[in-house]
């Protein structure tokens, strides 16, 4: 069983190999365009992560910084900061079922 | 230098097969938009497609012959053998090696691709098609239409993506206006909506889920779609001569490259490819009454093309109709330049302007005026036609009056 802790590793290391950055300047509150994140690059995240986690984010490069509506229907997720995309791969990784 | 015009169009597409349809479903702000049936869905999250359902290859081929042909390769040769007929062409021996034949294409024979392919990963099948390379290869189409109507001059593939065709019928003008050929088969063809197409552009997140929605706040994405269409381009003394039927006069053809981004479209880049057709035809932004936008229906796209327009234009642009196809049409990449073109001629021919369809809101970033929804009876003295390719190459095309 992962804990919290594990994914937020994950997601800055997922984040900090895309994007080039090293891991200490990816705290929660650091927001991705001013990271320097082109739209590129997040699909990239966003790809990494389903890989990494087996989730299917609902992300749509043409809506920004905004997810789509969320897999259990509670609105749109966030996808501006690190804290966010944590968050929201939390959600997502508690959703599915488990085996 | 030979004064140039479109004296034949052929059309398949997701809103019918002859001009007629096709122009009635535009006007009509009728939508070709629809569930995926084409391809299997159960892999696939987008479920709409601008799909070709009217098209049954053995109306058009014998079986030996259709086994031979990629979809985006019958497209083509069935849209190039209406636009001779519309044209109302005899092509004699002394025509056919001094006509050029020109297609935009971005994708190749994906359907024989991922049938090959899923055979191979899939299927773990020793072999596959021994025909996969020549129904798949991107210049198949062209070289099926060279051989159905015996066409012998400069024939060649034009890929640029989403500005295909327009680059395609660009060069083709091009030629005749100098003389190197004395007419043109010229347009775009695609057909890429597999399985392995479809999830390669789920996975760029670009597609909408609902519908397109070009240029208005609502729009979620692009909607792929296939098709074709081919023209047939000659010298205007030429076309006169033989009693033809004239649609409009190629006036310009201008291509500029952004050179900044891969997929994002950049104003700058845009703009200098409209002002480059704007200076090909000799013509003043004031000249021009209807633009025939890019229009995907991404947020991205028309808020830049919106910019774009203006730099281009200046203060005319206030006094332009704007419209997207892409709303009816889809997007069918290298055909949907040559579509859209032959939607600009159409509109000239008609003096109507076809309206962009699916429009919901006005979005304060794309404030030109769109002609939402409804057709519109007004005098269009010249119009251009804009395609803006991922890659960042930009086609336009300016046509008048005949």
């Amino acid at each position: 069983m992962r804990n919290d802790l594990d994914i937020i590793d994950d997601v800055r290391a997922i984040i900090s190999k895309s994007l080039k950055i090293p891991i200490e300047r990816l705290t929660p509150d650091a927001r991705l365009d001013e990271l320097g994140a082109e739209s590129l690059d997040v699909i990239e995240i966003v790809f990494d992560l389903e890989e990494k986690f087996n989730i299917t984010i609902p992300f749509k490069a043409d809506e920004g910084s905004r997810a789509s509506k969320a897999a259990d229907g509670n609105g749109e997720m966030q996808f501006s900061t690190v804290g966010d995309i944590a968050d929201m791969v939390k959600k997502l990784v508690e959703a599915k079922p488990s085996r | 230098m030979n004064r140039v015009v479109i004296t034949g169009i052929g059309v398949v597409s997701p809103i019918g097969c002859t001009v007629d349809r096709f122009w009635s479903a535009l006007v009509e702000a009728r939508s070709g938009i629809g569930p995926i049936s084409v391809a299997p869905t159960d892999r696939l999250t987008a479920r709409i497609a601008a799909q070709v359902l009217d098209f049954d290859p053995s109306q058009h081929f014998d079986p030996k012959r259709a086994n031979l042909l990629d979809r985006f390769s019958q497209f083509a040769v069935v849209a190039a053998r209406a636009a001779v007929r519309d044209a109302q062409l005899e092509i004699t021996e002394e025509l056919a090696i001094e006509a050029a034949t020109i297609v935009g294409n971005a994708a190749g024979g994906q359907n024989s691709v991922d049938e090959s392919y899923f055979k191979l990963y899939g299927q773990n099948s020793p072999r596959v098609h021994p025909l996969t390379i020549p129904r798949w290869m991107v210049n198949a189409a062209v070289s099926q239409v060279s051989m159905d109507l015996g066409l012998k001059g400069p024939t060649y593939t034009i890929a640029s993506a989403c500005a295909s065709g327009t680059h395609a019928i660009g060069q083709a003008f091009h030629m005749v206006r100098s003389g190197q050929a004395r007419i043109a088969l010229a347009g775009g063809t695609e057909a890429c909506l597999t399985v392995g197409t479809i999830k390669c552009w789920e996975a760029l997140r670009v597609l909408s889920s609902d519908t397109c929605r070009p240029f208005s706040k609502t729009r979620s994405g692009l909607v792929l779609g296939e098709g074709a269409a081919m023209l047939v381009l000659e010298a205007r003394d030429q076309a006169l001569s033989r009693g033809a039927p004239v649609y409009a006069e190629v006036l310009g053809f201008g291509m500029s490259a952004d050179a900044v981004d891969i997929t994002a479209i950049d104003p700058d880049g845009a703009a200098r490819a409209m002002r480059a057709a704007l200076a090909d035809a000799k013509a003043n932004p004031e000249d021009v009454d209807y633009v025939n936008a890019h229009g995907t229906g991404t947020d991205l796209n028309d808020r830049i093309e919106t910019t774009a327009l203006r730099k281009a234009f200046g203060p005319s642009a206030d006094r332009l109709a704007v419209s997207s196809s892409k709303a009816v049409l889809g997007h069918s990449l290298g055909a949907a330049g040559a579509l859209e073109l032959a939607a600009t001629a159409l509109a000239i021919r008609q003096q109507t302007i076809p309206p962009t369809a699916n429009f919901e809101e006005t979005d304060p970033d794309c404030n030109l005026d769109f002609v939402p929804n409804v057709a519109r009876d007004a005098p269009i003295r010249n119009a251009m036609s804009s395609s803006f390719a991922f890659g960042g190459l930009n086609a336009v095309l300016v046509l008048g009056r005949a």
